[in-house]
């Protein structure tokens, strides 16, 4: 890998998570003028884990105080958020979010403490906002269907409906995650949690065994159930498992909920490598491209081939890690990373699709302008939304955690 | 086609033709107006939709689908329907402040720019529903009182009434720049 150039890029990403924060405390998904010029809780989610990850304890604090602000009375956190904390959704609910935003809390929390948790950590901070933690749990709770013990939701991470309505893994995960989060917080501060610390269990193995396949050696992307409280669920009119293979179902070891060195998750990670490694250009993709929804052109997403860079680094597979991560240096441009990356073909297609099938919005013109008069196109590669924060956000994690295995110049010491 | 799983929303429209009946259209409208402001102060503050700087706009009508549905069963668009949009046109026209009425293009839009208006209030602004474009036939309606208040003109109003449903200008009483 291209050590100077990987290190060029983690200063620049920490420029970008700083320079894309609002003075109100949210980061952008994408810079103003851009694609998505909004906050949106799962993004401002990832930056703030970025942002712990550098050190920027201060902007974490600002970016949770504005989330939390933002809390709707329900407790949800919505799609998105104008910059002064104003909902400004246009999707149906997303309830990972809620966990995440739970979930970078405690990180946060965790991290103000660090060695001297007992005497350092910002327990005001957890106090002052414990009403929005209880809330924001119970309407994850609100959301948990009682005969399988999972969360709900209508979208997750990739806002597709078609594959992610009903229990979906990540917003599993993000959601168990973040109650577990809340659990740590609640005992910090010397509150009866133990309600919440039973209903995290329950979905935690419920994850661990409804949202696993053992013939397949893989946990599974999705239960298809329409409505959370059909009773039983096996007269649901959506009633379907989504077995293909979604680079999410690592979501169990991104947020802690088992070891990356769990046979589980290496299994997983194996099938993951093995679909979704782009053998043209390089780099993970998200989901099978016959899923049809290939905004820009299918092709690898920068966030995600971070997040299993850093699984490589924490199983000590570091040609693998340097494999990953050393495709994202080399796919930065002017040291800014893009939502993903296509090819010229893949993006023609496309736009040949959607155009045929009449399911091009007005709104996706000014990105297909964008990326047709990005330099990289002349190099073959169509660049979608460049810079997205979120990579950068990950992409300080995976580096940090590379660059710690070695001690070598770049090692944070 | 109506089955008990999905009953409710027909059964909402059944309940507003038979209300009309029973106790005027004065009472049916303070009551889809209610229901706005109360799930409006549930869901709290904020917009739903699409922006483009201070226009917000529905890319798809909300309850478009459900309209078209009814009307297939029903035959025809209720007159109870008709009989309140037009005394909901009528406070309009005799209001003196005709800019915070909706631009009605079906009963419905009743409930949806009282719940759109109280989300807007708890956001710390005002809205003005300056046009909106009925999902069944696509009739463009606007609100002029509201289109010149809000300072833009009818012509732009109809030129994203093409491609949506239903606009709002957006006046935030306090709003960070960018």
């Amino acid at each position: 890998m291209n050590l100077p150039e990987a290190s060029k890029i983690y200063e620049n990403s920490i420029h970008i998570l700083k320079k894309n924060q609002h003075e109100n405390g949210g980061f952008y998904a994408s810079p103003p003028g851009t694609r998505y010029p909004f906050i949106y809780p799962r993004d401002h989610s990832v930056d703030i884990l970025g942002a712990i990850a550098a050190g920027m304890l201060y902007e974490a604090k600002k970016a949770l105080e504005f989330v939390l602000n933002a809390q709707k009375p329900l407790g949800e956190f919505s799609q998105r958020y104008d910059v002064d904390g104003n909902d400004a959704s246009y999707k149906d609910l997303q309830i990972d979010g809620n966990g995440l935003v739970l979930f970078a809390l405690g990180k946060y929390f965790e991290a103000t403490g660090a060695s001297f948790f007992d005497e350092m950590a910002d327990r005001a901070f957890i106090e002052k906002h414990w009403e929005k933690i209880e809330k924001a749990v119970q309407f994850i709770l609100m959301n948990k269907n009682e005969e399988v013990d999972l969360i709900h939701t209508i979208n997750s991470i990739h806002e597709y409906p078609a594959y992610e309505h009903g229990f979906e893994i990540y917003a599993n995960c993000a959601c168990c995650a973040g109650m577990i989060a809340a659990v740590k917080m609640g005992h910090a501060i010397g509150k009866d949690v133990s309600d919440w610390e039973v209903e995290a269990e329950k979905v935690r193995q419920s994850i661990m065994t409804r949202l696993y396949s053992p013939r397949r050696r893989s946990f599974i992307k999705c239960i298809r159930v329409k409505d959370r409280n059909s009773k039983p669920i096996g007269y649901d009119a959506f009633a379907s498992t989504v077995i293909d293979v979604d680079v999410v179902e690592y979501a169990p070891a991104y947020f802690e909920l088992v070891s990356d060195h769990d046979t589980k998750i290496r299994s997983t990670v194996k099938r993951i490598h093995e679909n979704l490694w782009d053998h043209e250009i390089g780099g993970l993709n998200r989901y099978p491209e016959y899923w049809g929804r290939n905004n820009g052109g299918y092709g690898p997403w920068c966030h995600f081939t971070c997040q299993l860079a850093n699984h490589y680094a924490e199983t000590d597979n570091m040609d693998m890690a340097e494999m990953y991560l050393g495709w994202v240096v080399d796919m930065a441009h002017n040291h800014m990373l893009p939502e993903h990356i296509s090819t010229i073909d893949r993006f023609e297609l496309w736009l040949e699709d959607y155009t045929n099938a009449m399911i091009l919005r007005d709104s996706k013109m000014t990105m297909i302008e964008n990326v047709r008069s990005h330099t990289k196109w002349n190099d073959g590669l169509a660049y979608v939304t460049i810079p997205l924060i979120w990579p950068h956000a990950e992409y300080i994690r995976a580096y940090r955690n590379f660059i710690n295995r070695f001690d070598n110049a770049y090692a944070f010491k | 086609m109506i089955r008990l799983k999905n009953i409710l929303p027909k059964a909402f429209l059944i309940a507003i033709v038979e209300m009309v009946n029973i106790d005027g259209v004065e009472k049916t409208y303070r009551l889809l107006n209610s229901i706005g402001i109360e799930l409006a102060e549930i869901e709290g503050p904020g917009f739903e939709g699409a922006w483009e700087d201070d226009i917000n706009y529905l890319p798809i009508c909300p309850f478009g689908s459900e309209l078209i549905d009814f009307n297939n069963i029903y035959g025809e668009t209720p007159h109870q329907f008709s009989k309140l949009m037009n005394y909901a046109n009528k406070l309009k026209d005799e209001s003196e402040d005709p800019w915070n009425f909706p631009a009605l293009s079906s009963v419905l839009g009743i409930l949806q720019h009282s719940y759109t208006r109280r989300r807007a209030e708890l956001a710390q602004a005002k809205i003005y529903n300056v046009g909106s474009k009925s999902a069944i036939n696509n009739i463009k309606v606007y609100n002029e009182q509201a289109i010149e208040k809000a300072g833009i003109t009818q012509e732009y109003v109809d030129e994203l009434l093409e491609h949506v449903f239903c606009v709002y200008k957006v006046e935030y009483n306090q709003k960070s720049n960018i």
